[in-house]
């Protein structure tokens, strides 16, 4: 039996590794992909007073902190009784936003963009955000300043860019000053020209590029709100690997449609529907389920890339330009939002009493895909049941076989040179996982590539 | 100048917390070489003769215990960056439950999982508890944060690649919070979700669960200028941490009651959830559970096999 090993995968979020499992010819008998991290957060939850929640899930993931606030912010409304009013609900969209213009420029830029501006066969030690701020640093530049402002948007709304604090049941903490609208809105306008000249080199991104690598036929779910593009509300849609609309469900009927299931190899679960598909989420997902994005340059955009891709793409190459038509979508909500005269009243909260409801459960979409925070309390509000599920999670299955395929086309007589284990993880981060989300992880997360030989 | 950044059991925010240097990243990496960072760039392992080395994220399995071990083997100065590494932060939360238990909640009993479900066994295990990683090697720095924060960030991070020595703030969050201390009449202890704070008076003055005067401050008190409780992520301030006798719990119910003038026994009979609201950050830290009065032993339940 040979193993070869890429430890760990880097440039994702947290850690993994990919194990490669040869037969004795030294072809590729099977892979995985393997994360070796778990934190616990579902069972360490339980006995929390409920309202700590949005304080406590945060630390899942240093890159989407808000995604997991919010979520758990949602089901703490559903458990209390209330609705935020109306800016504090704006201000929750806003915070949602920061952190898809923060997670998507640095996936973008920072994270993947290095294979394709530098080449996936460049050194591995150049072959990042630092070899790209020497090789080419306007747009270096360009990506520090467009993630500044999804971080300074996330402080401003948030209380904080990194873990915010602000949301709690029944609206947010505290309102957005006029000072702070006011320079936000001209950030706001020079991401979106950014995010639009940006957009040049995304498109021809995947020129030459085959994007059948990785391939995997699946289903797709994600939140779409009237069949426009939404992120903070809205009904989660589901097609069939077909392409056809499979219905939609909203809060708790989650239950009926995803069921979770684990393999001895991989601390991550993975997530499929019920009766056995299997399904992606995150911006290829949402681009499939919605008809448009509702922004006149993301909808210009999203017109380009279906003439390419077709309406429902399935090519994990894709994601790339799906999460870029995100980043100007964001680009553009924000800038709308920013200059919304009600954005910075002081109707943020609702006063909020005794549990009304036993269960609440809050479902966001998250810059890597939908995000499903399930919380049951005993009258007191004290946690005693906790599910959450996220995006990583529910890509885990097309990460695992998207390895597999890239593997055997590169793996040589059981031999893997640095490129083509490189090329391995651009399938793995195409999806841009999160393993500190996936695991809710104790641990790391740099992808180990191991090949085993069968003997 | 040689730079690594390692990641164990954590979020990756002290990672974001460095590129969130933003523009003077570009002036960083002019005078410093970044050599390992796995978030953002390919190189597989630490390599030997790293000048700094920032390492992220408490130990919590085999592996975080043995990339611990083999940094500070190849780093001249190892720093301690973010809470999880100073005090095991959230991820000492773990240990409230055994780790069987904690598997097979999270593998076998959530509302998705089967009752049949693989608990993984191919994957670095577990250790018996979660430790900060000054517990298990020598730290020379410790920068405390969840994560630190930009201001702080943009004074250390040049500064220790220039080799200069910086004064900071040692205080509490309170000396950063621009609240004054209200009238305090009929005290209760309220929950978070109850009423509304008003904006001029201390937090626990008007009845919340404000960990501003026992957390370390440089975070410019941003939770209670939003209306929102200290957490304590920045882990305790250092008057705890300089007296064995103090600690989290204790140094609290001693200020409610000297604000309140209710006898310390009425105040604990007040407190709820002391885990979550008290000890969120600093369950996984032997110095904080070696305290004499400390609650951590009482809660943590996965200490010794």
């Amino acid at each position: 039996m040979k193993e070869i090993t890429i430890s760990p995968v880097t440039r994702i979020e947290g850690h993994a590794g990919i194990r490669i499992y040869l037969d004795d010819k030294g072809a590729v008998d099977s892979a995985h992909f393997q994360v070796v991290e778990l934190r616990g957060f579902e069972k360490f939850l339980v006995g929390a007073a409920v309202e700590e929640a949005p304080r406590i899930t945060p630390r899942i993931c240093g890159i989407c902190p808000s995604a997991h606030h919010l979520a758990a912010a949602k089901a703490t409304d559903r458990i209390f009784g209330v609705e935020p009013p109306a800016t504090g609900k704006k201000l929750r969209e806003l915070l949602n936003i920061g952190q898809f213009v923060h997670s998507h420029a640095l996936h973008f830029f920072m994270l993947a963009a290095p294979d394709f501006i530098l080449g996936h066969d460049a050194p591995a030690e150049s072959r990042n955000v630092i070899g790209l701020a020497r090789n080419s640093p306007e747009i270096a530049k360009k990506a520090i300043a467009v993630r500044k402002f999804g971080q300074r948007l996330t402080e401003a709304v948030g209380g904080k860019p990194i873990h915010p604090a602000n949301a709690l049941p029944g609206g947010m903490s505290a309102p957005l000053t006029e000072g702070k609208r006011a320079e936000l809105a001209v950030m706001a306008e020079e991401a979106l020209g950014i995010a639009r000249e940006g957009w040049e080199i995304a498109r021809n991104l995947l020129d030459g590029v085959d994007t059948e690598v990785g391939a995997v036929r699946t289903g797709f779910l994600g939140m779409a709100n009237q069949g426009v593009y939404s992120t903070y509300d809205g009904s989660v849609a589901m097609l069939g690997a077909d392409g056809g609309r499979a219905g939609s469900f909203s809060d708790a009927d989650y239950t009926k449609f995803i069921e979770e299931y684990s393999e001895d190899w991989s601390y991550l679960k993975f997530a499929r529907f019920k009766g056995g598909d299997y399904y992606r989420v995150g911006p290829l997902a949402r681009l499939n389920i919605v008809e448009r994005m509702g922004t006149e340059h993301a909808d210009a955009a999203l017109t380009e890339y279906r003439e390419r891709f077709g309406t429902v793409a399935q090519a994990p190459l894709a994601y790339h330009l799906a999460r870029y038509i995100e980043f100007i979508a964001s680009c553009e909500r924000a800038a709308d939002l920013l200059s919304d005269p009600g954005i910075t009243g002081s109707d943020i909260r609702a006063r909020v009493g005794k549990v009304v409801n036993r269960r609440g459960v809050g479902i966001i979409e998250a810059p890597r895909g939908t995000l499903i925070h399930d919380y049951t309390v005993n009258e007191a509000g004290i946690i005693e049941r906790c599910n959450l599920i996220v995006a990583t999670c529910q890509n885990n299955y097309a990460i695992d076989r998207g390895v597999e395929d890239m593997a055997r086309r590169v793996v040589e007589n059981g031999a893997l040179t640095e490129g083509a284990a490189n090329r391995i993880e651009m399938i793995v981060r195409a999806y841009d996982p999160c393993i500190s989300c996936a695991t809710h992880a104790i641990g790391r997360m740099p992808l180990r590539i191991e090949c085993v030989r069968r003997t | 100048m040689k730079i690594a950044i390692e990641e164990l059991a954590g979020c990756s925010g002290c990672t974001i917390a460095v590129l969130d240097l933003h523009e003077m990243l570009l002036d960083v990496v002019k005078e410093a070489e970044i050599v390992y960072s796995p978030v953002i760039m390919d190189v597989k392992e630490p390599p030997e003769g790293i000048d700094i080395a920032f390492v992220t994220g408490a130990v919590r399995n085999e592996e975080n215990r043995e990339r611990l071990e083999k940094l500070r083997r190849r780093a001249k100065t190892l720093v301690a960056l973010g809470t999880c590494a100073c005090y095991g932060g959230i991820s000492g939360l773990s240990m409230l439950s055994s780790n069987e238990d904690l598997f097979s909640c999270v593998y076998r009993e959530v509302e998705t999982a089967k009752p049949d479900g693989v608990i993984p066994t191919d994957v670095p295990p577990f250790l018996y508890r979660a430790f900060a990683v000054g517990d298990l090697v020598k730290i020379d720095y410790y920068v405390t944060g969840c994560p630190p924060k930009e201001v702080f960030v943009k004074k250390i991070i040049p500064a220790m690649v220039a080799g200069d020595k910086l004064e900071l703030s040692r205080k509490s969050v309170c000396s950063e919070c621009d609240r004054t201390m209200g009238p305090v009449e009929n005290w209760t202890l309220k929950r978070r979700h109850e009423g509304v704070p008003d904006r001029e008076h201390c937090l626990l003055g008007q009845g919340y669960l404000c960990l501003g005067s026992v957390t370390f401050g440089r975070c410019a008190a941003a939770c209670p200028k939003n209306n929102i409780p200290c957490h304590g992520c920045n882990g305790p301030s250092l008057d705890i941490l300089r007296e064995p006798c103090r600690d989290i719990y204790g140094m609290m119910v001693r200020r409610i009651s000297d604000l309140t003038d209710k006898p310390q026994k009425e105040v604990e009979k007040e407190l709820y959830d002391v885990a979550h609201t008290m000890y969120a950050f600093t369950i996984g830290s032997l110095i904080m559970e070696d305290k004499e009065t400390s609650k951590i032993r009482d809660l943590v339940k996965e200490r010794s096999r």
